[in-house]
């Protein structure tokens, strides 16, 4: 009688845990979209059961010694020590079971730690609070990349491809997670972490920083975008082209003035002129103290802005990103942020003054310490018809 | 006038008092008295310096249990708005270093102080004015913690307080140099305690009290402080390279000069690890005190589970980086500290094995230490499973760093550490207070506490699954997933847990004050014990013993009242406790000498903190600090060990104020 | 006999004068010094008189007052310290001001242990008491003094001898060295009953090595490496040119960012210059360096000849005279097998202001490119 309600509650609750598993978290380790992670999860399918089977033994011992030893008015117990050969048997079969797991974990490790198989490498550098990713000229699947590309927030990937970052830090140690991919690597300044992922089908996978990294830790996102063959390659060739001037006489062509006299300082546009003619290089190593500021030249081909913590697109287009099929999930992010989809509303909220949306160092009078460097965006005190202006030019950097 | 006056003639010298040693070297007169604040704050008595740990932790535990509760408030909705960004990671950065520092360990070392020499059947401590030299220290340091707080901001690095994001750079208010020195601190004390311990332990049991025969809770508090000596020395070395880097403009983890930060990462675990351990294994011992006494059986395999905890100390050594499995070691570091922390489950399985066995055809008696205690095993071996998910490795990539790891310790540490140090309490309460806490509210706080901790910490191992980190100040519903059962319902879920365990914790209070106020007297031996402690009155006397019990048995004082017959094998009564410590009264020994009281052991802790302070607020205080402290060592090491009879006022007045105990009986 | 006091006056008497004498042979005979250090062997003769006559100024007291009764005062060498301290108070005035430092500390020990003792003699009518009670007060005082000037002076001599024998050799020396008082201090341990002055002998003997060693090493100055490291300033180097030092230090690959993941490692192996990055499993002739980020670049010499890596990172301009200055850096000169790191930190991308290279002087026509996205 007992038994059976201890084994209703049982099944029960983790009736409940796989509930509250199974339900469509972005972050959920148990959902491998990649080989890699597939890996990890194949383990996971090994010792969670194990240690569920070991601990229902376990507790089901335990119930029955509290249920059958109470006090029931019996004599004192006889005094015994214990019973050595028992000992030892409780402690060959946990070392026994232990081994097993060990060497499948063993197996893991060396798999996982491969890098003989690369297909593409990226380089991803972690600074507060964003993350940026450049890709070194090389030949990937094909399709050559001649230029570096910089961008940042959204990592882009073709699918079925081993891909290998190369993690490292401007300032704290930061963590690379995107759960459906691998498993984490800090990004450590001063040393290059390797990190495989590969994803079987096109498709947005979320991440977060997963090393505390300081005060706006909780805001510094990732996301990684797989697309196939086809769709990577055009996303290669737009990312290699420097941005268009906008047209003359244009809002834009105001918000131009605009970047050029504030934002230049620290976002680098390629392909930007100065009114004199020349190229307009950014310095952010004078105003951040990371050294880094992220790179805008095609900000409206990425969804999200400020570490991947807010959206670029209004929820309803974004919607339309993250819950198209595989096969129409390309064409689908490809579009980039159009007019229409264009989330005002936060990017606004941002240039009026970015520390309110996503707290930050950003107070030149209390950063004695890193030389009066901010560390993360500034309120920049720009007015209403300046915004204006600069969101009218932000969206034509397709 | 005299360049050097001659000695004066005995005669002269004659008239006068005779000089003593204690006299022409004690520079003030001794705080002898035996009541009052000042017997309670220059005391070397291990058992007032005992509570007095026990108070302190208690305190600093509902401190950093309300840190706790405003994390869950936060945490309760997405974006929560009860905490700033940078007010949270100062909350979570605090709430593990006074739950660790000034809860877990101070309350152990309470346990210690206290048991240790009444367990091992001693006067005292081998050095009672270290002993409260090492309870001093640890105020200052709690003091110097948190005193942050309110001069800029208490440390927002996280306790592990990785490198380079403790740099003066990047946590630019005091709060990390706060943290470095209140830890250095608090750690002399501990080294202080542990060096005391371990000679008490080794030199002072009662005669016949062989090592073997030692009771299983000192045989944990050995090897915990064993821990201590070895690890403790290894975070200082970091917390002095750290505050030379932000106080001095060292660059030991400055990349651009070619330092490693993951050697702060190293250091840190290395002492990080142990320190896992120096929790839990007291907790372990004071269970193997009460499931033998509420089983009436002795401990299943005791050499197994004194051995198994020494190897956990051992191991405990060897694992440190599978803290670090996700800063890239390499595939060889990964793998050798994944199969060690495998091994390290081993012993512990032995352990619950053991305690579940001393169970195995016992008696078992239902009280509220029994149910914490058996509350421990379950909840332990939770955390221990869970454990073992991630000594895989790669599994651990996926689950370091998230709400996972966040459930796992704290099954391990509330569910073990935390049910076993309140096991303590309602076992050993009556022999500290002569009052019996009320089991039916014991009942109401264990049922609440374990409602309340599956309810907080079960839901994270779900959120971590899912992808929840740790250490954010925020939640966001576009990475909560849906549904029902989201992160959103898991966090409330656990939120209102956190409320219910506050309640049962509630309850524990509430029941003190019950206690204290109208609680029946204990009986000599509540729990019909098995160990030494019992073989006195309750509260123990200033001197413990009358006299000092001669060892026979493992759990002697069980054995005293119980003899097997020889014909039936059963085991008769032939004593009850009552009868036993009465004739321990009656068989006194005369002349017992006790430590006295001194002011040095407080006088230095405050030269400490004023250097520590000095540290942050320039050399002139750092000065005064060190002035302090050698001032007040010289004191400490010019006083004789027993007040002369000139300190006493009246002197020589007998009584209670005598440096000597009245023989007795 | 002389009374106590008058021996001190004496003191400062008989070392006045020599003091006097010495500064005239050593510096200048018809100098103030010399007057006044004669005036005060004179002043304190006389004073030193007068206490012998009056028996230290004490008229009560007989001269021959030692009798049963009184407890004689122990022989004392302080008043000769403090005499000692006064000498080389004055001789610091006038020369250097360690020695008149060194006097104040003599002094002042002098002081307090004369004080100290005195007092403890007067302490009580039973001696052997008042021998404890002075140990108790002057050995907590002492104690301390002894071992932080013990272990200075050992720091100091260790140190000096680490500074002045090259790496290879210290360690063997200190092996052998740690060795020795391992086995020296195990056998003092086998023979508990082995007599005191023998160990105090070996502690002696140990200590006076040490001391001359020490101070024969300081003397000696700092080995070569490190003078020429010290002008020469490891990481940063000015000047580039393959003609200039070929001091290499022998041991920099054991920074401890060198033993961590790099970012890349440039080898030089029978003349040909490549580059091998983590994680990339072919050699490659482009690095990729991070804006603004801390980047250690091994560079690793296979070859005989001795080259230096020189990474050439564009152009400035001088903000006040408008050159354009080139910005190099580069490695010591790197001997066959050695390893050496080169710490970058590029602020401007390599498409604005580059190109940028690696180059190794004596290796033409060859380069790694840089890139900086």
């Amino acid at each position: 009688m007992r038994l059976r309600r201890f084994g209703l509650g049982l099944a029960a609750s983790s009736a409940m845990f796989l509930v509250g598993c199974a339900r469509n978290a972005p972050q959920d380790t148990w959902q491998p979209k990649g080989d890699n992670a597939q890996k990890i999860n194949k383990l996971d399918w090994m010792v969670f059961p194990l240690a569920g089977i070991v601990g229902v033994l376990v507790f089901g011992l335990i119930a029955y010694i509290l249920f059958r030893f109470r006090d029931k008015g019996q004599a004192l117990p006889t005094q015994s020590h214990g019973n050595p050969a028992v000992e030892i048997a409780l402690t060959i079969v946990p070392a026994l079971i232990l081994s097993v797991v060990g060497v499948f974990t063993f197996k893991g490790i060396f798999e996982l730690a491969q890098t003989n198989d690369t297909e593409m490498v990226i380089n991803v550098t972690g600074q507060q609070w964003w993350w940026e990713y450049d890709y070194p000229a090389q030949v990937v699947n094909g399709v050559e990349i001649t230029q570096p590309i910089i961008t940042s927030g959204q990592l882009v990937i073709p699918t079925g491809t081993n891909v290998l970052l190369r993690e490292t830090s401007r300032d704290v140690i930061h963590s690379y997670w995107i759960p459906a991919l691998n498993g984490k690597k800090d990004a450590v300044p001063g040393r290059i972490n390797l990190l495989r992922i590969q994803a079987d089908k096109p498709g947005i996978f979320a991440g977060q920083c997963t090393e505390f990294c300081g005060l706006s830790h909780a805001n510094m996102r990732m996301e990684a975008v797989a697309l196939g063959p086809e769709d990577f390659a055009a996303w290669i060739a737009n990312q290699q082209r420097n941005a268009e001037a906008p047209a003359q006489a244009t809002l834009a062509q105001e918000g131009e003035a605009v970047f050029l006299n504030q934002c230049i300082r620290c976002h680098q546009v390629n392909g930007l002129k100065k009114a004199d003619g020349t190229a307009a290089i950014a310095a952010p190593d004078e105003n951040v103290y990371s050294g880094a500021a992220p790179n805008l030249t095609h900000l409206m081909s990425r969804n999200t802005f400020a570490g991947a913590t807010f959206d670029l697109l209004t929820s309803s287009c974004r919607k339309n990103v993250w819950t198209a099929s595989p096969e129409e999930f390309g064409s689908a992010y490809l579009k980039g942020v159009t007019t229409d989809c264009l989330n005002q509303t936060d990017l606004r909220r941002w240039l009026r003054n970015a520390p309110a949306m996503k707290p930050m160092y950003a107070d030149p009078i209390k950063l004695a310490r890193s030389d009066g460097k901010y560390r993360g965006m500034p309120n920049l005190g720009l007015s209403e018809s300046d915004i204006d202006k600069l969101v009218a030019y932000l969206s034509t950097l397709k | 006038m005299a360049i050097i006056e001659r000695p004066a003639p005995t005669a002269s010298i004659l008239l006068r008092a005779p000089v003593t040693p204690s006299q022409s070297m004690g520079i003030v007169r001794r705080p002898v008295t035996s009541t009052g604040w000042k017997s309670w704050v220059f005391t070397v008595d291990h058992k007032k310096i005992g509570i007095m740990y026990g108070v302190f932790a208690m305190f600093f535990f509902i401190v950093g249990g309300v840190e706790a509760l405003l994390i869950r408030l936060q945490l309760a909705t997405p974006d929560g708005k009860i905490l700033s960004a940078d007010l949270y990671n100062q909350m979570f950065t605090m709430h593990a270093t006074t739950m660790i520092f000034l809860f877990a360990m101070p309350m152990a070392a309470a346990f210690a102080n206290y048991f240790l020499p009444l367990q091992l059947g001693a006067r005292d401590v081998a050095f009672p004015r270290l002993n409260a030299l090492g309870l001093w220290l640890l105020v200052s340091g709690g003091l110097i913690l948190n005193a942050s707080w309110f001069l800029g901001g208490a440390a927002d690095g996280g306790w592990f307080m990785y490198s380079p994001n403790s740099g003066p750079v990047f946590s630019p208010s005091n709060g990390v140099d706060f943290w470095t020195l209140g830890v250095q601190i608090a750690g002399f004390g501990s080294l202080i305690g542990s060096i005391n311990l371990i000679v008490t332990i080794l030199n002072m049991r009662a005669p016949g009290m062989t090592l073997m025969k030692m009771p299983v809770f000192c045989w944990m508090i050995l090897v915990v402080q064993f821990l201590l000596v070895f690890s403790l020395p290894v975070i200082t070395v970091a917390l002095v390279l750290l505050t030379f880097q932000r106080s001095f403009g060292a660059t030991f983890f400055d990349v651009a000069q070619g330092a490693d930060p993951l050697l702060w990462q190293h250091l840190f675990w290395i002492f990080g690890h142990p320190e896992v351990y120096v929790l839990i294994l007291p907790a372990f011992g004071i269970i193997s005190e009460v499931l033998p006494t509420f089983s009436r059986k002795p401990l299943f395999g005791y050499p197994f589970v004194v051995f198994s905890g020494a190897s956990i100390g051992l191991v405990g050594f060897g694992v440190w980086s599978h803290h670090m499995f996700a800063t890239g070691l390499g595939p060889i570091s990964v793998a050798a500290f994944s199969i060690a922390t495998m091994a390290i489950a081993i012993p512990t399985g032995v352990k619950i094995f053991n305690w579940t066995l001393t169970m195995w055809g016992g008696k078992i008696w239902y009280s509220t230490a029994m149910k914490f205690a058996i509350g421990l095993i379950v909840l332990f071996t939770i955390g221990g499973l869970s454990g073992v998910t991630h000594a895989v490795a790669p599994s651990d990539t996926q689950q370091t760093d998230t709400y996972y790891i966040v459930a796992h310790f704290h099954y391990v540490l509330f569910g073990g550490m935390v049910f076993g140090l309140f096991s303590g309490f309602y076992y050993w309460w009556p022999k500290v207070f002569g009052k019996m806490l009320n089991e039916k509210l014991g009942g109401w706080n264990f049922w609440l506490m374990v409602i309340g901790m599956n309810m907080t910490f079960g839901p994270m191992h779900i959120l971590g699954l899912q992808g929840q980190p740790r250490r954010m100040y925020v939640w966001t519903e576009a990475r909560a997933g849906e549904g029902l059962f989201n992160f959103g319902f898991w966090n409330r879920v656990s939120s209102l847990g956190s409320l219910i365990l506050a309640i049962g914790v509630l309850l524990f209070l509430i029941n003190v004050v019950h206690t204290t106020r109208k609680g029946k007297p204990a009986p000599l031996d509540p729990w019909d014990a098995r160990t030494l402690e019992w073989i006195t009155t309750s509260p123990p006397k200033e001197h413990n013993f009358d006299r000092i019990p001669v060892v026979h048995h493992l759990d002697d004082f069980f054995h005293r009242k119980y003899q097997e017959d020889a014909t039936t094998g059963a085991m008769v009564q032939i004593a009850t406790g009552e009868q036993l410590v009465r004739d321990e009264e009656a068989n006194a020994d005369a002349h017992i000498h006790l430590p006295s009281p001194s002011y040095w052991p407080i006088a230095i802790a405050i030269g400490v903190g004023t250097l520590g302070m000095g540290v942050v607020y320039g050399v002139p205080i750092m000065i005064v600090g060190v002035l302090i402290i050698l001032g007040s060592s010289f004191g400490f090491v010019l006083e004789p060990s027993v007040a002369d009879d000139i300190d006493y006022d009246p002197p020589m007045s007998g009584g209670q104020e005598t440096k000597e105990l009245a023989p007795l009986g | 006999m002389f009374t106590t006091g008058s021996k001190y006056c004496f003191g400062i008497a008989g070392l006045g004068s020599l003091g006097a004498v010495v500064y005239m042979v050593l510096v200048n005979p018809s100098d103030v010094g010399v007057l006044a250090l004669l005036g005060i062997a004179i002043a304190m003769s006389l004073v030193g008189g007068v206490a012998q006559f009056t028996g230290d100024f004490d008229v009560d007291s007989p001269n021959d007052a030692v009798t049963a009764n009184v407890v004689a005062p122990a022989n004392s060498m302080w008043p000769l310290v403090l005499a000692v301290g006064g000498v080389f108070l004055l001789v610091g005035m006038t020369t250097d001001p360690i020695i008149f430092i060194l006097g104040i500390v003599i002094i002042i020990a002098a002081g307090v242990e004369w004080a100290l003792q005195s007092w403890a003699e007067r302490a009580s009518s039973d001696s052997a008491f008042n021998r404890f009670v002075r140990e108790r007060a002057l050995t907590s005082l002492e104690l301390p003094v002894f071992v932080g000037g013990g272990v200075a002076i050992i720091a100091v001599a260790f140190s000096r001898i680490m500074l002045a024998v090259s790496p290879q050799n210290g360690a063997i020396l200190f092996i052998v060295l740690a060795t020795a008082v391992l086995i020296v201090g195990f056998l003092v341990s086998l023979k508990s009953n082995m007599k005191k002055s023998t160990i105090a002998a070996t502690c002696v003997l140990g200590a006076v090595v040490l001391l001359v060693s020490g101070g024969i090493a300081g003397f000696s100055g700092n080995r070569e490496q490190l003078v020429s490291a010290a002008a020469e300033d490891h990481y940063s180097h000015k000047d580039c040119e393959a003609s200039e030092s070929k001091y290499f230090d022998k041991n920099s690959e054991n920074a401890v960012s060198m033993k961590s993941g790099v970012t890349a490692t440039i080898r030089v192996k029978d003349g040909k210059l490549t580059a091998q990055l983590i994680g990339i499993d072919t050699q490659v002739q482009a690095v990729t360096v991070r804006r603004s980020n801390s980047t250690t670049i091994l560079f690793r010499n296979l070859d005989d000849a001795q080259y230096r890596l020189v990474a050439n990172l564009g152009t400035k301009k001088i903000a006040d005279t408008g050159v354009e200055e080139e910005i190099v850096d580069c490695t010591q000169m790197t001997g066959k097998n050695q390893t050496q790191a080169l710490i970058l930190k590029i602020s401007k991308p390599s498409a604005s202001s580059g190109p940028y290279t690696l180059t190794v002087p004596g290796l033409e026509g060859q380069e790694i490119a840089v890139v900086v996205p």
